[in-house]
Parts: structure tokens; C-alpha cells; sequence
């Protein structure tokens, strides 16, 4: 598989604040969610791919070309949809539509039309003037019909409610259908991870904090039921226990073969919920 | 089209194991019928809330096994399954759920003794349930 983005040690200072040396890649075909609190350096992070904020260290090789050039056609290979849209607060829905198609070679209007009939968009009212949910829709449906090869989205579903959340995941895993597409989201939403993501990547106060296959993810924590009251002392892999006999593990064989060890017994056992490995992650 | 595929978190068999198997089962009996469409990898994935790479294991398992085939741009289908193949596949989920019924009384302390008992109840009351067919 070939790398549709590349973040080679990069780094950022603001202020006090420093985000990286940050190192991923990530292939084409794939979702991958980038995960962290808030103030983790996300958004800093996406903004550093687009060239939005300069880094001061490493590289962003965006399908085999180094953003730092003067020569920005990496862009259009690129749809990014940051939080909120800078300075258009006065354009109709229909005005920015003209704009961002002039502006991709790829515009997809069949695509957009779709996208702002599902999600019942007024086109005709000023972007400023509309809810925080509808901007969002808006700027959703912008954002894909650029029909780019990598999408980069910063909480695209942060404002959008509970029915246009699985409209929208739809329209991204279908959009995943066409051949090579990469997704690259920051999402607080466990739905999305749990509907589109393939890998995530942890970032805690700037620093890369893990690469996951999300799949493996869950299955490396185990939660125990035991016939008996567990010892004083820390089980192997030992992060949280309940009561006296329910612990969760993330070294389940070392945490059995001690039970086996100690003669104890276990009445049930399951793999942990993902959204409770992201908790222990971010923790 | 949706299917009807259960992924287990006690279980120890791995996630794509499980959906092959249940996939397999389906197309046994004739649920699944031969040229049958089944879900894209990317939205089965979103269905099972697992990852494309998971369920593209699964698939690949199936198409190696003879089950399903991938048309290059239309997507993926049913085979046609060879009737032996079918018999094997039946005999194993039977004998699947039968294993975890006696490990499920295993658990309960019952003896082997004990579970050919209850085993053996359960046929005469199902004999007279379905007026002695089989």
C-alpha cells in the first residue's frame, strides 16, 4: 500500500505549548482517528499538515511531495475541513458552492447535491446566519464534494445531531468505497471511531501517545470474574478492579497464568469495551 | 443488504473468525443463497463497528475457502458451494453449539453422566414435540 500522507518529526511551538516530535503515516485505503483531550494538539496538528501554522522541525510529505515549497498543488489533492470557516461568514450556501468547485479540478456537484438534500441545507441563507449544526452540514458537504484523495476533517460531527451523525457516517463510508481514498479524522465521538475507524493514533499533551489497529485495541485489555476475593497484591497487567473478585487486565495471559498459579478460579471473562480502552488511554 | 452477524466479546475465537464462520454457517443453510450479494468490507465494517482490516480477513478466508467471490467492480457474491463442503460445514456448527451447551453445563458441575441424561430427556421431549419426525 502506498502512503497518502506522511508527518516526519515534526515539530510546533506556541508559546509554551509544544506539540511533537510527531511521526505517522498513513496509507491510502485506510480511516484513521486521531484521538486526544482537549488542548492536546489536534487541531495544531492538522493545521500543521495543511501549512496553516509552519513547523519548526521534520516534514509533511502529502502523496509523495514535501509541503514546503511555494508550489502548493499538494492542496488540491487534500479536502480539509477545519472547525469553523474563517471570513465567510457572508457568503450563501450557493456562493461558497461556486467558489470551492472553481477552485477543484474534481468537484463532484452530483455528489453535493446529494449530501445538501439528505441534510436539508437552506442554501440561500448567509453561512453566519445559520445554526452551528447546518455550518456544519455545510461545510461537510463542501468538504467531500471536493472529491479529494485525502480528507482531513477536525470534529467534523462535533455540532451535528443524533440523525445527521449517521447520515454523515454513511456518506464518509461510502465515500471510502471509491478506490484509494484516505480519511484522516480528529473526532471526540466514539461512533465515529467505532463506525469508520480503521487505526488510531493517541496524542497527549503534543506527543504521540499510540498507533492502534482499532480491533487489537480492545482485545488487549480482558476483564475477569473470579470465584474468590483477589490478593492485596496487584494482579499481573493490573488497571482497575471492582469490588473484591472483578479486575481488568491488559496482559491477559501473564494476569491467567497467574490465576492458574494461584489455584483460583474465574466465573466469566470478556474483552473490555473500546470506548473503555480509549478511556484508559487518554487517562 | 444487511447480515445478520453476532461478534462475541466472551469468546476466544478471533473477531474475523467469528464472522467467517457465521457467514459460512448462513450460506450452509441456505440463507445465503449462490450469487447472493453480501455488504461492501467497508460497510459491514461500519455494521459490526469493527475495522475494514478485520473484515477484509474474513472475506479473504471466505474466498480462499470457496464460499464467496469478488468481482472486480461489482463486488462481492455467494458462491456456488460444493455440496460436501456444505455437509462439513453443517456437521461443524452442530457440533459447535452442542460443545457449548455441555461446556455450559460442565461449568454447572453436572457429569458427563449426568449431561447424556438431560441429553437424552430433551430428544423424547422434542420427539413428541415435533410428532416423532427425524
Amino acid at each position: 500500500m502506498t502512503a497518502s500522507l506522511e508527518v516526519l518529526s515534526v515539530e510546533k511551538k506556541i508559546e509554551d505549548f509544544l506539540l511533537g516530535p510527531i511521526n505517522l503515516k498513513l496509507e491510502s485505503g485506510t480511516v484513521t482517528a486521531l484521538v486526544g483531550n482537549n488542548g492536546a494538539g489536534k487541531s495544531t496538528l492538522l493545521k500543521t499538515i495543511m501549512q496553516l501554522a509552519r513547523q519548526d522541525m521534520g516534514e509533511v510529505i502529502v502523496f509523495g511531495s514535501n509541503t514546503n515549497q511555494d508550489d502548493e498543488s499538494w492542496k488540491k489533492q487534500i479536502a480539509y475541513q477545519p472547525q469553523t470557516l474563517m471570513g465567510c461568514d457572508s457568503f450563501t450556501g450557493n456562493e461558497l458552492k461556486v467558489l470551492f468547485s472553481k477552485w477543484y479540478p474534481n468537484w463532484d456537484d452530483n455528489w453535493f447535491g446529494n449530501m445538501v438534500d439528505t441534510f436539508d441545507i437552506p442554501m440561500n441563507k448567509k453561512y453566519g446566519k445559520l445554526s452551528q449544526g447546518n455550518q456544519q452540514k455545510l461545510l461537510a458537504s463542501l468538504t467531500l464534494s471536493k472529491n479529494a484523495q485525502l480528507l482531513i476533517l477536525d470534529e467534523p460531527t462535533a455540532h451535528m445531531d443524533i440523525v445527521s451523525k449517521r447520515k454523515y457516517t454513511d456518506f464518509l463510508t461510502e465515500w471510502m468505497e471509491r478506490e484509494d481514498k484516505t480519511i484522516f479524522i480528529s473526532t471526540h465521538q466514539m461512533e465515529d471511531i467505532r463506525k469508520l475507524a480503521d487505526y488510531l493514533i493517541f496524542i497527549n499533551r503534543g506527543q504521540m501517545a499510540g498507533k492502534f489497529e482499532k480491533d487489537k485495541l480492545a482485545q488487549q485489555y480482558k476483564r475477569y470474574w473470579l470465584a474468590e476475593d483477589l490478593p492485596q497484591v496487584s494482579i499481573p497487567g493490573e488497571i482497575e478492579r471492582k469490588g473484591l473478585r472483578t479486575v481488568t487486565t491488559h496482559l491477559p495471559l501473564e494476569a491467567e497464568a497467574y490465576f492458574l498459579k494461584a489455584g483460583m478460579k474465574w466465573h466469566a471473562e470478556e474483552y473490555i469495551e473500546l470506548e473503555e480502552a480509549v478511556t484508559y488511554l487518554l487517562k | 443488504m444487511e447480515l445478520p452477524v453476532h461478534l462475541s466479546k466472551e469468546s476466544r475465537v478471533p473477531i474475523y473468525h467469528q464472522i467467517a464462520g457465521q457467514i459460512q454457517a448462513m450460506i450452509a443453510s441456505g440463507q445465503l443463497a449462490p450469487g447472493a450479494p453480501l455488504p461492501s468490507i467497508r460497510t459491514l465494517s461500519k455494521d459490526l463497528e469493527i475495522s475494514a482490516i478485520t473484515t477484509r480477513r474474513a472475506y479473504q478466508d471466505l474466498e480462499l475457502e470457496g464460499f464467496i467471490t469478488t468481482i472486480q467492480g461489482k463486488g462481492t457474491f455467494v458462491a456456488k458451494v460444493e455440496e460436501s463442503l456444505i455437509r462439513s460445514v453443517k456437521i461443524k456448527s452442530v457440533q459447535q453449539a452442542m460443545e457449548k451447551s455441555i461446556e455450559s453445563a460442565l461449568q454447572q458441575n453436572y457429569t458427563f453422566e449426568e449431561i447424556e441424561t438431560i441429553f437424552a430427556e430433551l430428544i423424547e421431549e422434542l420427539k413428541i414435540k415435533k410428532g416423532g419426525k427425524g
